[in-house]
């Protein structure tokens, strides 16, 4: 009896963890984007009154705020077309290499995953610092390229929105590699000659048998991209320029630089909602549709 | 009969240092159903699946109705392939598995009549709105083989095609397979490691070890006169005597006895083989032992196999085993443990084993 109750615990600790560090701090959110802005510390107003009488005292003057301001939904649209081209180049790189990774022999496929991992080894910071010293007007790059004559004076590497998607690519290409090698190293090979067997080519082979049955870990490994890559603030920060506005340092700079904690509450809790909502959603036709084909 | 149908020539293959294959030579004609038996390991897979077009030979031709398919893409082939673990595609139902292969060059109704009408040969048409995960394996094996039925192919390579299935029902698919192939007079190719499968699928097989075929013949002429002591001992029980001539005659150390040969001998010194069920055994009373081809020794231990008693009977170094067919129903007719016998047998079913 006792263990049936430690056991029970045991298995929702992982809840426990998402409300304490994850629906709580989103109720706090909630709480400040619905208060009244004031200057001070904190600089908001308290949502219940109790100096003459209780009154409750909201407002959602934030919300109409910042969604009557194209600033801000333009910065967030910009975050949403980042971080889809993004995934579409992790998931256009990383699917053959997690594809090759998964079918070669077990000396080199544990090579290669150390390869995939070793990045992680460093931090992320440092490793976004070093994509600026290589793409800098003087830097490593700019100078092979005026050495071999390609070009004739430095190019603008740095600072703008390719910079960016690069970053990106670069940084989170191991979270779109590894679930698609989970799920593409329990490929059965056997079913790509049986294709081929049954009159398919390569190509065809690819389109009716392997990417369908890759499904699973494309939806993972695309979702572990794309989701934080909305919210990525230091990449564009560090390697973007003024050329456009993402939604993450939008954030940062209405609650720390204007200090409007209400408007930058609003702000993310908007953004959470639009972005987990769809994807919510999305997960539950998925796993309907993935039971439906067994997949 | 086209004996030419498939030519094998001088194939080799090695993966690395490990040669798998070495300079096979094989033909194989029109509508045969021919066996590829072999422990693991001894290329009989890896042959297989260079007819496939799965693997490229270092070496040698595959020619297929007198074209030259050494260099063919697996999908430009016109054979297919039943893989061991069947290979069905798990997001596809069995209509759309029966249909895989035929999609791109027919029409709806065409693909539709073709489905139903594989799928009444193997006696699936219940089956085949059915996802993969939901039939058993036998249901499995027939999916698999009408995938590949329906494409109509001029050779059919089947890889250990009975293996997954429970033993029962491999006897009773076995008597399909065969019933099913004399029907539609394909040529069926299969690799096995169960010689019973080889010996009652095949209408020819070749015996493969270490990436060398040893003997390719009919399973009755492979039985009976095989030519190799590997050969011997890896088909059926077998007895084998080491003889050496002795005078006249030749002598058994290990049994201590005299063997007349209806033969001439290339060697003074042989291994002779003596399959279990060609010695008949007598009770001590009736007989006395003769000097040539008997012995009398004792029962070491019996095993009721309904139809037949397996004996082992031990004599001077040797254990024989000896298959009795059970006659008679009285089951005191059986010879108890401990009983001393005599074995006997006809010249003609001694084989010399000259390898």
């Amino acid at each position: 009896m006792k263990n049936k109750l430690f056991e029970k615990y045991f298995v929702f600790s992982p809840y426990f963890w998402l409300v304490l560090f994850f629906f709580i701090p989103l109720a706090i959110i909630f709480k400040i984007s619905i208060s009244v802005s004031e200057w001070g510390m904190p600089p908001y107003q308290d949502i219940f009154l109790f100096d003459n009488g209780f009154k409750i005292n909201t407002t959602f003057e934030n919300y109409v705020y910042i969604f009557s301001d194209y600033y801000y939904i333009g910065s967030f649209v910009n975050s949403l077309i980042l971080a889809l081209i993004s995934t579409f180049f992790c998931l256009l790189i990383g699917f053959p290499l997690a594809f090759y990774i998964a079918t070669s022999n077990i000396r080199l496929r544990n090579i290669l995953l150390v390869l995939v991992v070793i990045p992680f080894w460093s931090s992320f910071l440092l490793r976004v610092y070093a994509w600026k010293i290589i793409l800098q007007n003087n830097g490593i790059l700019n100078v092979i390229l005026l050495n071999l004559g390609i070009t004739s004076e430095p190019l603008q590497l740095l600072y703008n929105q390719y910079a960016v998607i690069m970053g990106i690519v670069y940084t989170y290409l191991p979270l779109m590699i590894l679930p698609l090698y989970g799920y593409l190293n329990k490929f059965d090979l056997n079913l790509i000659e049986a294709s081929k067997d049954l009159g398919l080519n390569r190509i065809k082979t690819f389109f009716k048998v392997i990417l369908p049955l890759s499904v699973p870990g494309i939806v993972a490994g695309s979702l572990l991209v794309f989701i934080p890559v909305v919210g990525e603030f230091i990449i564009p920060e560090m390697l973007g320029g003024s050329d456009r506005l993402y939604y993450g340092k939008i954030l940062w700079e209405e609650f720390f630089v204007n200090r409007n904690w209400p408007g930058a509450s609003a702000l993310a809790f908007s953004g959470i909602i639009i972005l987990v909502l769809p994807i919510v959603i999305f997960q539950i036709l998925y796993s309907r549709w993935s039971q439906k084909n067994e997949i | 009969m086209d004996n030419n149908f498939l030519v094998i020539e001088n194939i080799s293959k090695s993966f690395g240092d490990n040669k798998v294959l070495e300079n096979i030579n094989l033909n194989i004609s029109k509508s045969e159903f021919f066996g590829l038996l072999g422990s693991s390991g001894s290329g009989k897979t890896t042959l297989l699946r260079i007819l496939g077009g799965f693997e490229k030979p270092d070496t040698g031709r595959v020619i297929l109705d007198g074209t030259d398919i050494t260099n063919l893409e697996p999908f430009e082939r016109p054979l297919n392939y039943m893989f061991q673990s069947y290979a069905l595609f798990p997001h596809l139902n069995v209509f759309n598995n029966l249909a895989f292969g035929i999609k791109e060059n027919f029409t709806q109704k065409e693909i539709e009549i073709n489905v139903r009408n594989i799928a009444e040969l193997l006696s699936i048409e219940h089956l085949l709105n059915r996802r993969i995960k939901q039939l058993s394996g036998g249901e499995q094996q027939r999916v698999a083989l009408g995938r590949c039925l329906i494409k109509k192919p001029k050779l059919l390579l089947l890889d250990e095609p009975l293996a997954a299935l429970d033993k029962k029902l491999r006897s009773k698919t076995q008597l399909e397979l065969t019933t099913l192939q004399k029907k539609l007079k394909i040529t069926f190719v299969f690799v096995t490691h169960d010689q019973e499968e080889a010996m009652s699928l095949s209408d020819r097989m070749a015996i493969m070890k270490n990436g060398l075929i040893l003997e390719c013949s009919s399973p009755e002429e492979i039985y009976e006169n095989p030519k190799s002591l590997y050969t011997a001992n890896f088909i059926g029980i077998a007895n084998i005597i080491e003889i050496y001539k002795k005078d006249e005659n030749f002598y058994s150390d290990d049994l201590g006895i005299n063997f007349k040969l209806n033969k001439e001998l290339k060697n003074t010194k042989t291994n002779i083989l003596l399959r279990p069920e060609k010695i008949k055994i007598q009770s001590m009373n009736n007989l006395k032992t003769s000097s040539f081809n008997s012995f009398s020794g004792e029962i070491l231990e019996k095993s009721y196999l309904g139809s037949f008693t397996r004996y082992e009977i031990k004599i001077k170094n040797m254990i024989i085993s000896v298959l009795d067919q059970n006659f008679n129903s009285n089951s005191n007719y059986n010879f108890p443990k401990g009983e001393k016998v005599i074995c006997s047998w006809e010249s003609e079913s001694i084989k010399v084993l000259e390898d």
